[in-house]
């Protein structure tokens, strides 16, 4: 059933994992009886990860799993006091207390969550193509760019109900790491003058939001990002920016930066966020992290699986876990394996 | 574990019809929701425009007016220099205008229910219930469904602020009526009063300190959701809490909140002093 090289990587994962039971620490972290606590992500591609990773540790390793919720800003920094030992998907680079804490060594990230990320500026498909099923004509057809969202025609179709002579921004939630960029952005575009830059408090508010502008084939302009069940379930149109440039992205990132000219946001390299002193003391458990890279169109079918089903995360991640043995039995030994499946009958 | 078999799901109707709503009616709630937009505007408008030192004097004037003291007028004052001082003034003012607006439709909803609940047994026995429904639901539950319906922004925190707010105004009123004495009404029928003369000129009047409580309750309880009014994208000081909460500024969020605080002492004295002074003039007259 297995093909060659999964077998080969299995008998690897197995030699390491065997090396370090036999070994002096053979008391694995999860042994002590130590829990490894995640951070309680709450977004929809977060969430899966989270209950697909405490599902492999607790069936297969036995270890003691926890989640706390909070925001990412929040549970990166408890990350760095070790109350939280894994954030399953650290967007790298993007957050002032990652970054401080990463460079005072208190948290490192480890492998890849998943790889080829992206997020931008997105308008509906409709708006730029029309959609003659739903009877709907191009309200701007020429529309492809963020140079062009300062025209006073395009501004006046994303109209604030609370501020009418302005466009309306729906950025991301307040206090989020991409509010802060977004923010810059804006002023960087010169769009502050023609836009309110609307942070809707909460993923839920911005979902709904979007879904709601979707659903009544309304213009809607806003920022998102991928993987997503959004991004799976409507047909949308990224805007295109300046290409990205280091020096630019410094200064859109920190809140001394100047604000002169706009780029893209860079390729994604989103990770496993570790505590430094948990990745000592659990090498078992970052053996795992290192192999587990979700494969992007896994965590899209599982996010479209998770709306279209109204399933939860932890429904969601059991289903992931039946269905595809084989990407993840890569990441673990046999015999954990072997453990997590008979936990799923 | 409950047998399966019992299970009952009224997750995908609901979600089927709140999308249903929103596809075939949504112009409706549009329309509407404008409606209730211009009139907070209109308010924001009238907070945000005055210069802050005549806001500072009107509210003296209502502290006066309804406390008769000095030392309270001079408190009230410092207390809004203090969140003018912190830069929270044109939040507060915000917040202020929403936490009016919500409080206009709560009275403009809440009394005259509260009467019909003090006539109708029958009344009573159905609404009860629900006010401890909107009382007790978790307030995201129907964030939600407001913001797909009324959009985000100021009007679904205006609407969801009602839902908290209301209740107690519509008990306190009920209450108020009720408590009314027998005997007076009884007096005032036999002198030929019409149930309407009775309702405005006996029971109303006698009624008031218990029904400014439940303004009293309303106000406060219309402050204490403005925080998760600005989770739907509503600004003021709420939006600034959240905003501390969600990037660890704690001290950003306790001005924030101190400016909350601020607001909610300053319009409770206002209130209570209303409803006291009319108490007082119902003992002496």
């Amino acid at each position: 059933m297995l093909s060659a090289k999964l077998k080969y990587t299995l008998l690897a994962a197995g030699l390491t994992l065997g090396g370090f039971a036999s070994g002096a620490n053979a008391a694995s972290y999860c042994a002590d009886g130590k829990t490894v606590t995640f951070a309680g992500i709450d977004w929809e591609s977060g969430a899966l990860i989270t209950e697909v990773m405490k599902a492999i540790l607790s069936k297969g390793y036995g270890c003691k799993v926890d989640s706390i919720p909070g925001n990412s800003v929040t549970l990166e920094q408890a990350t760095a006091n070790n109350d939280v030992q894994i954030f399953a998907e650290e967007w790298i680079g993007r957050s002032d207390v990652w970054n401080n804490a990463a460079a005072a060594g208190k948290v490192t990230s480890v492998g890849k969550t998943f790889v080829g990320a992206s997020e931008g500026w997105f308008v509906p498909e409709y708006l730029v193509k029309g959609d003659p099923a739903r009877g709907l004509k191009p309200l701007a057809p020429d529309l492809k760019s963020v140079s062009q969202l300062s025209e006073p025609k395009i501004a006046a179709l994303f109209k604030d109900p609370e501020e009418p002579s302005k466009g309306r921004f729906l950025n991301c939630p307040s206090g989020w790491t991409c509010e802060g960029v977004n923010t810059a952005k804006l002023e960087a575009y010169k769009l502050t003058g023609a836009y309110v830059n609307f942070r809707p408090g909460t993923g839920t508010a911005l979902d709904a939001a979007i879904s709601s502008a979707y659903l009544q084939s309304e213009p809607v302009l806003f920022y998102y990002w991928s993987p997503t069940a959004v991004m799976g379930k409507f047909k949308l149109i990224k805007l295109e920016e300046p290409a990205y440039n280091e020096a630019c992205w410094k200064d859109l990132t920190s809140a001394s930066g100047k604000r002169e000219a706009g780029c893209a946001f860079p390729a994604v390299e989103v990770a496993y966020g570790v505590n430094s002193t948990f990745a000592k003391e659990a090498p078992e458990i970052i053996e795992i992290l290192e192999k587990a890279t979700f494969p992007l169109e896994e965590v899209n079918a599982s996010l479209a699986y998770m709306v279209d089903q109204k399933a939860d995360a932890v429904a969601a991640a059991s289903q992931f876990l039946k269905t595809k043995g084989a990407v993840w039995g890569a990441w673990v030994s046999t015999a954990a394996k072997a453990r997590i499946e008979a936990s799923l009958k | 574990m409950f047998p399966d078999s019992f299970h009952i799901s009224i997750r995908g109707p609901i979600n089927t019809a709140v999308q249903s709503l929103v596809v075939n009616y949504g112009f409706v709630f549009k329309a509407v929701s404008q409606t209730i937009l211009q009139a907070i505007l209109f308010i924001e408008w009238i907070v945000r425009g005055l210069p802050w030192w005549l806001v500072i004097i009107a509210f003296m004037a209502l502290t006066w007016q309804a406390t008769r003291k000095a030392t309270l007028v001079v408190i009230v004052a410092v207390m809004l220099f203090v969140i003018g001082a912190l830069g929270l003034w044109d939040l507060a003012m915000q917040t202020l205008a929403l936490m009016l607006m919500a409080t206009l439709i709560s009275v403009a909803i809440g009394i005259p229910m509260g009467i019909w609940l003090a006539k109708s047994r029958l009344m009573r026995g159905i609404t009860l219930p629900v006010l401890d429904v909107m009382q007790t639901m978790p307030s995201f539950v129907y964030l939600i469904p407001a913001i797909m319906l009324f959009g985000l922004g100021k009007v679904p925190a205006v609407l969801a602020t009602i839902v908290y707010a209301v209740p107690p105004l519509i008990r306190l009123t009920d209450l108020g009526i009720r408590q009314v004495d027998g005997e007076v009404v009884e007096a005032a029928t036999a002198f030929g009063g019409s149930p309407r003369q009775i309702l405005f000129g006996v029971e109303l009047p006698l009624a008031t300190p218990t029904i400014m409580a439940g303004l009293n309750q309303t106000i406060m309880m219309a402050l204490s959701m403005v925080v998760v009014a600005s989770m739907i994208g509503a600004r003021g000081l709420g939006e600034q809490v959240l905003n501390g909460i969600q990037t660890l500024d704690v001290g950003k969020g306790l001005e924030a909140g101190l400016g909350i605080v601020i607001l909610a002492i300053v319009l409770d004295r206002i209130t209570q002093g209303f409803g006291r002074s009319k108490l007082e003039d119902g003992q002496n007259g």
